[in-house]
Order: C-alpha cells, then structure tokens, then sequence
C-alpha cells in the first residue's frame, strides 16, 4: 500500500507537470489561510473567503476560456509559430454567431447547436487563413498575425457597429447549466476546458499528427527531408488554434449572455503566457496541452489572489508579468536538471 | 559496364541562384552496384543526390529506374518509391526520441495513433540491421554523440527496406570501427541486390567499395569508369584538372620556440582527468583518440567552454583563468569547432559576416559601424586562400556545399590572428586538394611561429602534419610520440590501450 503510494507519487514527480500542479496547490493554500473568510447569511456557516465552491468554480470558470485558447496556441507554439490573432478570432466568432442567431431569430437548442458550429467553423476558417498566409507568402506567423489580429477585431467592429450583441437564453441555459450541482454553481465552461485540454494532450502525445507538430517544430528542415507535409502542418496548426478560440468564443458570449467586438481584448498575451508558463518553448519543439492549461489555470488564480487577499488591483499587471518571467526561469532551471540527470 | 542498367540519369541540369549546381549529367548505373561520385567541394554530388531523393526538383532532364521515368515532387514520394538518403549534413529534430526520429516519415500506427510499442520495436529493429544496437531508442537524439547521431542517419535511410541508397560522406564522424561495420553493411546491401550511390572524399573507401564511378568537377561529368581502370592518382587528376604530387606539406622547418600554452594536470568531472602537455610556438600537437576520448571536451575546456574544470593552464608561463570564449580570444586562442552547424557557423547570415564573426569589432570605424572595404579585404584573403567556391560573399551560408561550409569555419578562425589555433576535425568533408592547402597552411602557421593543436580522426592526417602526438584514451593521456618515432601501428596500440 505505501510502496504503491510512493511509486504513485514517483510517477508523478518525474513528470513535466508537477512543478506547475505544486506551485498551484501551494499557491491555493496559501491563499485558502490568508483569505480569511466570511459568515453566508442563508445557512449560517462560516465560509473560507478562497476554499468555497463558489469562488473556486468561478476560478476554473474564468481560467477555462484562457486555457481553451491556450490549448490551441500551444501547438502553434510547438511548431515554432506564434498566433497574435486569437483574441480577435474570438471577438470576431462571438459577433457573427450572436448577429446570426439574431437575424435567425430561434431560441431553442438548436440554436445551441447551431451556434457552437458556427463560432467554431469561423475560427477553423480564421486560423487556416492565418495559416494559409503564412506558408503561401512565406512571412513570419507574427507578422501575419499581427495584421488579422487587427483585420479580424476590425470586421467584428464593423460588423456590429461597436454595439453588444445578446445571445438567445438557450445558450446561456447550457454554459450556465448546473448538472444537479448545487443551484448556483455553473461546472460546464470548466468541463470543456478539461475536454479540450484531453483531445489537445491526446493529439499531440498519441497521433501521428501531433508528432508531426514536434518535428517541423525542432527542425523543420529535417522534417522536409523525412517527407513530410510541413505546409499542410503549419496550416492545421493555424486551424487549430483557431478553433479552439471559436470554441471559447462560444463559452465566453454563452456564458456571459452577450457578445461585442471588444470581447477578449488583449486575451491573446495571456493565453500566450499561459503556454510558455506552462513550458512551451517560443523557438518550437516543446511544449503541452496539459501544462498549457495549468500555466491558464496559474496565471487566474494569482489574479485571483490579488482580488481575494484585496491587494491594490492597480498592481495586477505587474504582479502577472513578474509571475510569468519567474515561472518561465523556474521552467528552464528544472529543464537543465533533468538534462544533467539524463546525460548520466 | 553497360550490363543491365537500372539507375539512369539523363540530362539532368539543376541551376540555383549564381550558380549552375548540376550541369547536364548523365549517368548510367547498375543494379546492385555501388557507384561512386567524386570530386572537389561544390561539384555538385550533394545536389545530385538530393534529386534523386525528391528534395530538389531538377529544372530538366529525366531519372528513370528500371526503364521507368520517375519525377518526384518531394521527398515522400521518393521514399515510397524506395529511395534513401544518408544526408552529409546531419538533419534531425533533436527534440524527439531517436525512435520517432527513426521513423518520422511513416510513424506506426492504427487509426491515426501511434503505437509506442512498435515504434520502438520497429526503431530498434532498424538500428539491429545496421549493428548499432547500443544505442537507446527511447532517449531524445539531442543527447546522442554526433557519431551516433550518425548512425542513427544510416539506420533511418537503410532500414527501411530501400531499393537505392545514396550515401553522402556517411563516414565523416565515425570511428575505425564503425566505418568498417558500415562497408560490411554495404557488402551485404549490394548481395541482397540494392543499388547504392556513395559519396566521399576518401579516396581509400571508394576503391574499398565501388564498382563504378563518375568524377563531376563544376556540375559538369568528367568522366565515368570501371575502379579496375584507374588509380588514385588518376582519379585526383580527374577531379581537380591538373596533377597533382603532395598529399602532405613538406614541413617548413619551424624552430621550437618559447612556449605559448602548458596545461597542468586539468580534469573535468566525466570527460578528462589529469591532462598536462605543454605547446611551444612552431609546434603542432596532434591529439590522437577515438571519438569521445574527451579531445573535443578538452579543447572545449581551454577555449572556455567549460566551468566545471579544474587545474591550471598558462599561457606564456602565466597562470590564466579563462571562463569565456571571448576572453580567449582576447587571449590570442581560437577555436575550429567539430561540428560546425551547431558551433562554427551562423546560417542565417551570409558569407562574408560568418567569416568576419570574430573581428567585427576590428574592421569597424570609430562609431561601430562595419568598413565594408576591410570586410572585403578579409573575404577575398580567405576566398583565395582556402578555395572557398560560392556564388558571392553576400549569399547566406546555408546555401554553400558541405566543404565549402567548413572552410568558412576555418577562415573565421584564422582571421582572428590568434597565437594559438586549436583545429577540432578541421578536414572533414574537405575534398583532397583543398585538404592538402590546408594541411600547408597549418603548416606554414607553425613556420610563422604560431602554435597549433590538432585534433583529428585521420590518423594519416596526424601523423603526417603533427611535430608531437598525444593519444588519448577515455579521457587519460596514454602515452606521447615524437615525429620521428611516430608509425600508425603505435598510435593505434595506444589508443586500443596496448603497451608499444
Ligand atoms: N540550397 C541551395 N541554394 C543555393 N545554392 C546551393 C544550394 N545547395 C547547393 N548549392 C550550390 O550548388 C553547388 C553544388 O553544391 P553541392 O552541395 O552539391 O556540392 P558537393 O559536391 O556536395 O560539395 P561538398 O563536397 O563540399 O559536399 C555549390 O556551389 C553550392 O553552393
Ligand atoms: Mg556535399
């Protein structure tokens, strides 16, 4: 019994992730002692102010659109590219599917399911023209990017003439569905995300194709000599990354019952600290779903810390930056430690 | 020789920016056999090669095999069509196990996903045909020794059952050993009726293995013969266009002058221990050993590239403590890396920078900025001096043929003016008669006063150039020859650990 605990935890230890899933548990305890905690008028406990259902839920709620996003960068990322334009593929999916689900006028669940296709068909069509740029003229991901990352907010600007748009109920009934959870608590946003971040880590670490994305990443000239398609790679990773932010896209306006061009404005910087926090490496070849969705998942709850300890909100950003280079340095000592042990 | 001709060449011409890389070849060759192609750095062998495994497209002319024409658009489709390439210049992606790397191309798998299981087994069993079962098929290929990122080469192109095999100077990082396996292996290829192309500048391998061969100088066929119609001396006249007498410099007689370099007990935890020599000015040591008896890590050591030694090292009878490359050369030491993707070139800058790396700051005016006609200076001493063939100085590097590449590495360090020149493997993939200059070179170096250490897997080489050998042997100094008491049966005694 205690053998097999140990060899559990052994297990677990050697893997990548379990820097990150320690420094998340420290962090959350942390928290939980320092938050201090308040008395709920309706059952007359005394609630944790961080350690509750509520506040926890919402955490991995607000964390779940990043990591989606996140889980599709990754990949762009591993395969040495980098996509600037996801904040605005999001804004851009969550307009047209409010305005079509408007102009069609349903409210029903197939208005649900109509506007999941349509938000993630237009992000696997926004990624693949981002994708499809960068091969067929042969300029930098961050340069074509940059440029739809501008075009793509720009036609969600002119699209809804800078107006929020709502979404009918029936979508907010499924992102706020509680599956017999406690009333006020919404686990669906949450569930995708470790939805997303399952087929993500299956892709990359089981499929032909995820393999592929680490070889034109390390070396792409290598991979041209083995024979593989290193356009058509690029481009599927473009179209990836683009539906993954159709997809939160779709969660966010569900969730939050309205969409508008302004939406996720500057999302695609923290998404991308999101990947790197969790290890990916900017010059390709590495880099995880799983530990992308826990450097998202990092990134909210320090966030959170600063809202839940009331530090000065003014010092947010300078918090996450400082965070995000520490992880990152962190990150690389523990890759020279394992180096040296596997030279040995 | 024209007995069933299986391969076939017609008319192929490949031109790249600058330059015409292939110029209407045409080649017969038959089944089972090995032919050869030979000739200087930058006659286009590489190019020839890669078209016929799909990674250049040629502007015109025609393969065919067996009868049938073939065109491949890119390198997949030459693969299925049972073509393999060992590449010269090692192209791999270091972050992936050696398996994957192994079988990048067509990973095994059902629907889509691998299965680890064999994929390894595959890998492995890959790695047994070529006798190269040590190596470790789950570990990630940056972690492996260029020689068995080698072999892993030679494994990944032959195990895949191929038809044709080009082999492009795959013995340039092997050991003795090794490069003995990988000639049984071809014996063994060319009885099981596969047709192989083997490229090299030894000339002594390609009497040891082909059949046929054809000499290109330019991109231009000079000729092509049966090996029982030529001698080695013929076949160099064929390739640089003249005759040709020394393989070895006469040996400028260099005074031993006072001392430059002495090493004093230097060890480094896992790569060397107790090393001590001392290096006089006009002298040129040779260091003897097999790959990865911790020469490389020494010269790395002395050049600063290692924090974790210790010892002593004086440079002109002073104690020196030197932690960085930049602080060597700012003691008058440079370094020819071995590898020269990883360490002794910039690719993605041209020519002229690359040769210039070192000495920006020298040939740059008051405000820092570079004086274009000192750089030329620069560039055309060393184009003359060492043959370098490219198309100009501002093409990037990337594009220049193997041996070409490595010269710029050697110019980069020579221009540094340094006293002490410590040249790691600096002939490989060099043809004979830019290797000869260079051998004069070094020599005419050591004339000036200059003192050099010489590093090299040619025993031939060694012998012929150095004033003293060392032999090393997993990491120790196992014993120490002087010029005129040195024969290759002694330095290959040491090495195998053998008393002389
Ligand atoms: N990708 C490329 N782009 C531009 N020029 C190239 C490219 N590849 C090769 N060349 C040029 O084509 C010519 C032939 O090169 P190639 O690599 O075939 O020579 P090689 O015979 O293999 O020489 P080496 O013995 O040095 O390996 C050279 O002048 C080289 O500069
Ligand atoms: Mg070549």
């Amino acid at each position: 019994m205690l053998s097999s605990l140990k060899k559990i935890s052994q297990t677990l230890l050697a893997k990548q992730q379990s820097g990150l899933i320690i420094v998340i548990l420290l962090l959350a305890v942390i928290l939980t002692a320092l938050a201090g905690s308040h008395l709920d008028k309706t059952t007359g406990k005394t609630v944790n102010n961080f350690f509750n259902p509520h506040t926890l839920m919402q955490t991995a709620t607000d964390a779940s659109f990043f990591a989606v996003m996140a889980v599709g960068a990754t990949m762009v990322i591993i395969s040495g590219g980098i996509d600037l334009s996801i904040g605005s593929i999001y804004a851009l999916c969550g307009v047209v599917t409010a305005m079509m689900l408007r102009h069609l006028n349903i409210d029903s669940p197939t208005a649900c399911l109509l506007g999941i296709f349509a938000s993630v068909g237009l992000g696997i069509i926004c990624g693949m023209l981002n994708g499809l740029m960068v091969v067929g003229l042969e300029v930098h991901p961050f340069i074509i990017t940059l440029g739809t990352m501008w075009i793509f907010r720009g036609i969600a600007f002119v699209m809804s003439k800078a107006e929020s748009i709502l979404v009918p109920g029936a979508l907010t009934a499924f992102a706020k569905a509680n599956l017999g959870l406690n009333p006020a608590l919404y686990p669906v946003a949450m569930l995708v995300m470790i939805a997303v971040t399952a087929a993500g880590a299956f892709y990359l670490s089981k499929t032909v194709m995820g393999r592929h994305i680490y070889a034109v990443g390390g070396n792409a000239e290598a991979s041209r000599y083995a024979g593989l398609h290193v356009k058509r790679i690029t481009v599927s990773v473009f179209a990836i990354s683009g539906l993954t932010a159709g997809i939160a896209a779709f969660m966010g306006s569900a969730y939050y019952g309205s969409a508008s061009c302004g939406d996720a404005t500057g999302y695609e910087l923290y998404v991308i600290a999101s990947a790197v926090v969790g290890g990916a490496s900017l010059s390709g070849g590495r880099g995880n779903a799983v530990s992308a969705m826990l450097g998202a998942i990092l990134i909210i709850l320090i966030r959170q810390s600063i809202r839940t300890l009331h530090f000065d909100q003014n010092y947010e950003w300078i918090i996450i930056g400082a965070a995000t280079i520490i992880a990152v340095v962190l990150d690389k000592l523990n890759a020279q430690l394992t180096l040296k042990k596997a030279m040995k | 020789m024209q007995q069933d001709c299986y391969l076939k060449f017609e008319n192929i011409t490949k031109r790249f920016p600058g330059v015409v890389a292939v110029d209407n070849v045409s080649i017969e060759i038959a089944k089972g056999s090995c032919h050869s192609l030979v000739g200087e750095n930058g006659a286009g062998k590489s190019t020839l090669g890669k078209i016929l495994a799909g990674i250049h497209q040629p502007d015109s002319g025609k393969i065919f095999i067996a009868g049938v024409e073939k065109r491949f658009r890119h390198a997949g489709e030459a693969f299925k069509a049972g073509i393999g390439m060992v590449h010269q210049e090692l192209e791999f992606c270091e972050n992936l196990s050696v398996a994957e790397n192994l079988c990048l191309s067509d990973l095994p798998a059902g629907a889509g996903i691998v299965n680890k299981k064999q994929l390894y087994e595959k890998a492995r069993q890959m790695l047994k045909v070529i006798g190269a079962e040590h190596i470790d098929v789950e570990k990630r290929l940056g972690l492996l020794t260029v020689a068995n990122q080698q072999l892993v080469q030679i494994a990944e192109a032959v195990g895949r059952n191929a038809e044709i095999l080009i082999f492009d100077e795959p013995t340039s990082s092997l050991s003795q050993s090794e490069t003995e396996n990988l000639f049984r292996l071809i014996d063994k290829l060319k009885r099981k009726s596969i047709t192989c192309i083997y490229i090299s500048h030894r000339l002594g391998e390609i009497f040891r293995l082909c059949e046929t061969l054809t000499v290109l100088r330019d991109g231009k066929v000079i000729g092509t013969k049966n090996i029982n119609e030529i001698t080695e001396d013929k076949l160099v006249e064929m390739m640089i266009g003249r005759s040709f007498e020394a393989y070895f410099p006469k040996h400028i007689k260099s005074e031993k002058g006072p001392e430059l370099l002495r090493v004093e007990n230097l060890s480094s935890p896992g790569k060397f221990e107790n090393v001590s020599f001392s290096l006089c000015a006009g002298q040129i040591l040779g260091l003897a050993g097999l790959v990865g008896a911790g020469r490389t890590e020494l010269a790395e050591a002395i050049f600063g590239l290692d924090k974790n030694i210790k010892g002593k090292i004086y440079l002109q009878g002073k104690e020196v403590n030197i932690t960085t490359p930049s602080q060597a050369l700012g003691c008058g030491i440079a370094l020819v890396p071995e590898d020269r993707k990883r360490h002794g070139l910039v690719l993605s800058m041209n020519v002229a920078e690359n040769i210039c790396l070192s000495i920006l700051e020298k040939i740059s005016n008051f405000f820092k900025s570079i004086k274009k006609r000192k750089l030329l200076e620069f560039v055309d001493k060393y184009f003359n001096l060492l043959k370098i063939k490219a198309a100009s100085p501002w093409v990037q590097t990337l594009s220049l043929s193997g041996g070409n590449q490595q010269k710029l590495v050697l110019a980069k360090s020579l221009a540094t003016d340094c006293n002490i020149l410590i040249v790691d493997e600096p002939t490989r993939g060099i043809d004979v008669g830019a290797k000869a200059e260079i051998h004069s070179l070094i020599d005419e170096l050591a004339g000036k006063g200059k003192a050099v250490l010489l590093i090299s897997s040619e025993l031939p080489e060694l012998i012929n150039l150095a004033t003293n050998i060392l032999v090393f042997r997993q990491g120790k100094i196992a014993g120490s020859l002087a010029r005129n008491e040195v024969t290759q049966q002694k330095v290959l005694r040491l090495m195998a650990g053998l008393r002389n």
